[in-house]
């Protein structure tokens, strides 16, 4: 089963949500549409859901154009981040809405509710009402929900953002088994890149209505190709290429980087040389498994990441040097 | 040093002990006295026995009984159809597209302005033996009677019908629809698993609401009730018609006893509500959906034309030469001559303006010194504040008769004054006053109170400086909430009034028990002119208020 997205527009007004987004994927992948508020990733998830309409574009699973079904018999499943369960109705219940809605015959239903309480680890919580459950608790009765019945497509719209953060780890790791245990294609909606890079096989990462880079997470962190990607997976130094032929020459591998492209080197690949010289340290942070400097450099300032309790103090003089193939060359804008 | 804080803890402590015991007396004075009154004069024989016989006697009665089915007959209908249609209203307006949603709104309300005779006025103008539909269509209705009557009180129940129903809509996870939505559920389906269950509680409270406001009122049931007698008028007879006032006592506490149930249940239904609602993620807003938005108009808007022309047509028929013949406009009605003129509706306007005040007030102090008490005494208060709104206007008002009409008591003297009249209504209204004003001053941000008294504010400098104008929109809400009803009110005052002291709606039943129902229109006019009036004037000091603050 395959999803494509092919140009996707939309605009509210004058402003717009969505600028031709193209990206297809299939199951069973788990893809993050990843991205700063605004940046049009709820929309595109809400268009794929069908509660919101493009202005022009393709929508395709598998060969049946989406845009001509409504919202209720594309067979989808959605989780929000507010929970959103029926406040009216038990945890069996709301599990089984579904179902019900379906018209499948009662002992199924309570057969099919029974398996999926087993698989979120609640059964039992089956006849409680929301409000008299934890916020980890009712998401993962929202996620049975969602999974009931069999949807071809698994949408999940900030589903941690409202937890809080051993919760929102817990379910991480146990959304992650759920999806791969069932092979079903999942796009989540997120803003949050550490659970993006944790979660997702692949990442479309977005910039105001457009995919500012897609692919693995490894392939977003290590090689962004944009300046935006760089900064929004993680802490990074930006050095200008003149700085680089100058003080580390070695990064450019002899070759001569395109115009308007500047180099991008993780905290974590420049190595610190107590023996050396040329570069001084400003500032230490302790972060329990890592340690973060803050190092004045000739090129500027940079930040450098060591494992573990650094040895290093303020004021010492320190030679610096940078991991020749962990450098990315990205467009500067 | 050390003298001046004690002196200024002193002073704290009267001012506290003022704000509390000055509407506490008023309370025990003028409400549980009263009560306790008809208590005892229900219990009292005519042999001078203290005993359960006047409620045999009552009982025994055929006619009590036949009352007391009508009355039950009458308020559960009511309750059925002032509840669909005021679902429908709400639902019209809180979910789906409709125009003119606000006028909507204030056409429904408009009952709420006007004395509740008023309605029975309008039916007869247009269905009674002269009316105009009747007249139009050449056909014999009788208004008067279990239908006329069915119809009036389901628009005087309307307006407070659609505020609890639209309230208990508002708050909507719009993310809740959307995941019935995607689960398959069509729009209908949606509205009978989600939102009715989701409802229940906001819906059973308005049920409960109609079925008080409809076994208490008097002034429909007076103009248009005829031969289908109901416990208020059955009361009323009792007293006004035979000076019985014991009998009239046991029909008095016969009533309370539906009442007080369904105000029990009513608080029980509004906690419920608090207990199973979640905090709205994302509000709703309907998408324009012509399936359901077109009939929702056409249904709303006929429902709503109801009041409108029932209301429209006692202003129309005000100028009306002479109803249905002479269709030419004149002032000529405005010329009232019988029982005092004006005079009733000035002294009404004096009543109104002194309980709005005083209640306003007292609510203030009392409501300021509870926040500052210990829980153990705030609750029985609390609860002695709720009381009021399960007493039938017609009871207070008896039992203000058998109190302050009772000879050698020191308050007799307020007996057949306007001041009077004024305290009863004030206790009439306590109520909804007393909740109005405690959501206000829990809204006032604590941190605020205590920034002020850390800075070595006072109470008086508190009040003055922060209590108050944080307040000020919710105080003259209460005061025009106050003078309003006190405007249009009927069934309490009904018994107080004397032939030198009356107010308006009973001007407006004598009229109309007279035959002159154009002058009772004219009348109804000139007041609702004054209560219009007033809610303009609150309008308008609340815009006032809200650029200032």
């Amino acid at each position: 089963m395959q999803l494509q997205i092919r140009n996707l527009r939309k605009a509210y007004g004058a402003t717009i949500a969505l600028d031709g987004v193209s990206f297809t994927a299939s199951a069973p992948q788990f893809v993050c549409l990843l991205g700063p508020s605004g940046c049009g990733k709820t929309t595109l998830l809400r268009m794929i859901a069908g509660l919101a309409q493009p202005d022009g574009g393709e929508l395709r699973l598998g060969t049946q154009d989406l845009t001509l079904v409504p919202a209720r018999r594309r067979g989808f499943g959605i989780v929000f981040q507010s929970y959103s369960l029926f406040p009216n109705m038990t945890v069996a219940q709301n599990i089984g809405y579904g179902l019900r809605i379906r018209g499948d015959a009662p002992e199924r239903i309570k057969a099919r509710v029974g398996i999926l309480l087993d698989m979120i680890r609640l059964p039992q919580l089956a006849d409680r009402y929301p409000w008299q459950l934890s916020g980890g608790q009712q998401q993962r009765v929202a996620l049975a929900r969602a999974l009931a019945p069999e949807p071809k497509l698994l949408l999940l719209d900030e589903p941690l953002s409202a937890l809080d953060a051993k919760v929102r780890t817990e379910l991480r790791t146990e959304i992650r088994s759920l999806q791969q245990q069932l092979g079903i294609l999942t796009l989540m909606v997120t803003h949050d890149q550490e659970e993006a890079l944790t979660l997702a096989d692949r990442i479309v990462c977005m910039r105001q209505g457009a995919i500012a880079q897609a692919g693995t997470p490894e392939e977003l962190y290590s090689r962004p190709t944009n300046r935006f990607v760089a900064d929004f997976m993680g802490l990074s130094n930006m050095i200008a290429p003149e700085i680089v032929r100058r003080l580390a020459p070695h990064l450019l591998d002899g070759d001569a980087p395109e115009a308007d492209r500047i180099a991008c080197v993780r905290p974590e690949d420049i190595r610190l040389d107590a023996s050396g010289t040329g570069a001084r340290i400003q500032q230490v942070q302790f972060l329990g498994n890592l340690s973060r400097l803050r190092v004045d450099w000739p090129g500027g300032e940079l930040i450098v990441e060591e494992t573990g309790y650094t040895q290093l103090r303020p004021g010492m003089e320190v030679g610096v040097a940078f991991k020749a193939d962990r450098c990315a060359w990205v467009s500067a804008s | 040093m050390t003298g001046t804080i004690k002196r200024a803890r002193d002073s704290d402590r009267w001012l506290l002990a003022a704000c509390l015991g000055v509407p506490l007396a008023a309370l025990l004075i003028f409400f549980a006295n009263p009560l306790a009154t008809v208590v005892a004069y229900s219990l009292m024989e005519p042999d001078g026995q203290i005993g359960l016989g006047n409620y045999a006697s009552v009982m025994a009665a055929p006619n009590f009984w036949r009352a007391t089915a009508n009355s039950l007959v009458m308020s559960l209908s009511t309750t059925a159809v002032a509840l669909l249609l005021g679902l429908v209203i709400a639902y019209a307006t809180q979910r789906c597209r409709v125009p003119g949603r606000a006028l909507l709104l204030g056409a429904v309300a408009l009952p709420l302005l006007a004395p509740s005779l008023v309605q029975g006025l309008g039916l007869i103008f247009l269905l009674g033996r002269n009316g105009l539909i009747t007249k139009l269509l050449g056909i014999e209705i009788n208004i008067y009677g279990f239908w006329g009557l069915l119809i009036a009180n389901t628009l005087y129940a309307l307006p407070q019908a659609v505020l609890i129903i639209a309230a208990a809509l508002r708050s909507a996870d719009a993310r809740i629809y959307e995941a019935a939505e995607v689960l398959g559920s069509s729009g209908v389906r949606r509205f009978f698993d989600i939102t009715l269950p989701n409802i229940k509680f906001g819906l059973l409270s308005a049920a409960f609401i109609i079925f008080t406001v409809t076994i208490t009122d008097f002034g429909n049931a007076a103009t248009i009730g005829g031969d289908y007698a109901i416990l208020a008028t059955e009361i009323y007879g009792q007293v006004v018609g035979q000076m019985n006032f014991n009998m009239g006592a046991v029909v008095g506490i016969l009533l309370l006893l539906p009442t007080l149930l369904a105000f029990y249940l009513e608080r029980v239904a509004t906690e419920r509500q608090f207990g199973s609602g979640s905090e709205a993620a994302v509000p709703l807003t309907p998408a324009w959906t012509p399936a359901r938005d077109l009939p929702m108009t056409v249904a709303a808007w006929l429902i709503a034309l109801l009041p409108v022309v029932t209301i429209g047509i006692v202003v129309y028929a005000s100028f009306v030469w002479l109803w249905p013949y002479r269709f030419d406009l004149t002032l000529r009605h405005y010329a009232v001559k019988i029982s005092g003129g004006y005079e009733p509706l000035w002294t009404t306007v004096q009543v109104s303006l002194g309980a709005a005040l005083a209640g306003t007030l007292l609510l203030f102090a009392l409501g300021f010194a509870l926040q500052r008490l210990p829980r153990a005494i705030v609750k029985p208060i609390y609860l002695l504040c709720l009381l009021p709104a399960a007493v039938p206007g017609l009871v207070l008002g008896l039992a203000y008769v058998l109190t302050f009409n009772a000879p050698g008591m020191p308050w007799q003297a307020l007996y057949g004054t306007a001041t009077l009249l004024a305290v009863c209504n004030m206790m009439h209204y306590w109520t909804q006053g007393f909740l109005t004003t405690m959501t206000g001053l829990r809204q006032v941000p604590s941190a605020l109170e205590e920034t002020a008294a850390s800075l070595g504010a006072g109470l008086p400098r508190l009040v003055r400086d922060v209590t108050g104008p944080w307040m000020a929109p919710t105080l003259v809400s209460v005061f025009f909430f106050l003078f309003m009803r006190s405007m249009v009110t009927l069934s309490a005052v009904v018994f107080l009034v004397t032939a030198s002291v009356s107010v308006a709606s009973v001007s407006i039943m004598r009229l109309d028990e007279a035959g002159f129902t154009s002058q009772a229109a004219a009348y109804a006019t000139c007041t609702m002119a004054v209560v219009v009036l007033a809610a303009g004037l609150m309008r308008l000091s609340l815009r006032l208020l809200g650029r200032g603050g």
